[in-house]
């Protein structure tokens, strides 16, 4: 069972803008803490569209469809960097992560229903910080360096339960925020909280639970980008 | 990619079978029970080419906890080549899922289209090329879902299935090692290209005594 993991991402102040020397120094304070560089990871989101007919994919806009809408517009696809051989895949609209293998994205490219859009890269370099990991990334298109986002992942080895863990998670949180406060950045790291429950998981801590927390955080950022205009 | 043939046997000589399957691949039989839906996409989705897309859902009941495999098959090899060889090579995608994946895919627009129960043995052994052989009884399900009322579809007969995995670079190799392997099993029963049934041995009622009298093992 893998040990329980936050996800964070960088909200910038009204007016300010996202750019490399807020990753720099969130970095710095990472190393400050104690942190020792480990490596790169990277974790892969791919959207998927519907190939549905005209009026047959909720959301679709323009005129009113001609029938109730149903199948959802998009689905999104998950590549975690510490399980390569897995492959997630979330319906946001039934709530519903589906985890395959590697050879998943094969057979939706076979079945030519839903295609592959869009891939959002979250990479980065990670810090051993004593119980904790720290993962520290940008988010940017594939084959691109548009930055598009900030975002950190905390992980905490020695509990797998959510519940039990999220006190000294809290704390590393409150702790992280002190620190990077100092560096007086345009903007501060939100925890992406995420309904479990809505998705049928459980307390105990999952690769599954990765993946909603990455939809729930490209959500934010998204709408974080739509408000910044 | 895969090359697979298919043959059917009389029930009666089953077991016949198996002591010749034990005999030429020294493993011990696996229990097969999997229960198989095949999902069409429904009228909201397009598919290029306007057929709709077909995926298989395989769920493996013959564990203490059910596991499940997606499994689309693509099209055959086709060509002057492909018309000369005895065994069908096609495309295949496998990827095994979480439970909660008809769900998934009835979210994402498909449509059961039928079920199906497979029940037997299987026996995995390399030879020339990894091989499964499976013998089955195809079950229908009366009621959605209810594998415990599933009943033979031919109770008189089951299917034979040879399957081995192959790649573009040893297609040849694979498609050799099955046919040679195909010629052990003449005796009871002719394997050929799905769809090309060859029907029944109309012998092999002599070769399955001689198989059971003989303990197998022997050649026949």
């Amino acid at each position: 069972m893998p040990p329980v993991k936050w996800l964070m991402h960088w909200h910038p102040n009204p007016g300010a803008t996202l750019n490399s020397q807020i990753l720099a120094e969130a970095s710095g304070c990472a190393e400050s803490l104690g942190g020792s560089k480990d490596g790169r990871w990277k974790t892969s989101i791919i959207f998927y569209r519907a190939m549905a007919r005209d009026g047959a994919s909720a959301g679709a806009g323009g005129a009113p469809p001609q029938q109730p809408p149903d199948v959802p517009r998009e689905l999104l696809g998950v590549a975690l960097h510490e399980r390569p051989g897995l492959y997630f895949s979330i319906l946001r609209s039934h709530r519903l992560v589906l985890q395959a293998d590697a050879a998943f994205p094969q057979v939706m490219e076979k079945l030519q229903s839903y295609k592959a859009r869009v891939t959002l890269n979250f990479e980065g370099f990670q810090y051993q910080l004593g119980d904790f990991c720290l993962r520290i990334g940008k988010c940017v298109p594939n084959n691109s360096e548009t930055l598009r986002g900030i975002m950190m992942e905390v992980e905490y080895y020695p509990l797998s339960s959510i519940e039990k863990s999220r006190a000294v998670m809290e704390d590393f949180f409150d702790i992280w925020q002190e620190t990077l406060a100092k560096k007086s950045l345009p903007g501060h790291f939100i925890h992406v909280e995420s309904n479990f429950s809505e998705y049928g998981l459980s307390d105990h801590y999952s690769f599954q639970h990765t993946a909603v927390q990455y939809a729930t955080c490209l959500q934010q950022l998204m709408a974080a980008v739509t408000v910044r205009g | 990619m895969e090359c697979v043939v298919q043959g059917i046997i009389e029930t009666q000589h089953v077991e016949a079978l198996e002591v010749l399957l034990q005999g030429l691949s020294g493993v011990p039989k696996e229990r097969v029970r999997v229960h198989e839906l095949c999902l069409k996409s429904g009228p909201s989705l397009v598919i290029q080419g306007s057929s709709p897309s077909e995926v298989r859902l395989l769920c493996d009941l013959a564990q203490s906890t059910p596991s499940w495999t997606i499994r689309h098959v693509g099209g055959s090899m086709r060509g002057a080549g492909a018309e000369q060889i005895s065994v069908l090579v096609r495309a295949i995608v496998e990827s095994k899922a979480s439970n909660n994946v008809l769900r998934y895919f009835y979210g994402i627009g498909y449509k059961l289209d039928h079920e199906l129960l497979k029940i037997g043995f299987a026996f995995r052994f390399h030879r020339g090329a990894q091989i499964t052989v499976t013998v089955t009884s195809v079950n229908k399900l009366p009621k959605l879902h209810a594998t415990e009322e599933a009943v033979p579809i031919t109770p008189a007969i089951q299917l034979v299935e040879i399957t081995a995995p192959a790649a573009a670079d040893n297609y040849n190799d694979v498609v050799s090692a099955v046919t040679a392997f195909c010629e052990y099993l003449a005796p009871l029963l002719h394997l050929s290209k799905p769809g090309n049934s060859t029907g029944i041995v109309p012998t092999a009622g002599t070769a399955a005594a001689s198989l059971m009298s003989s303990g197998g093992g022997k050649t026949l």
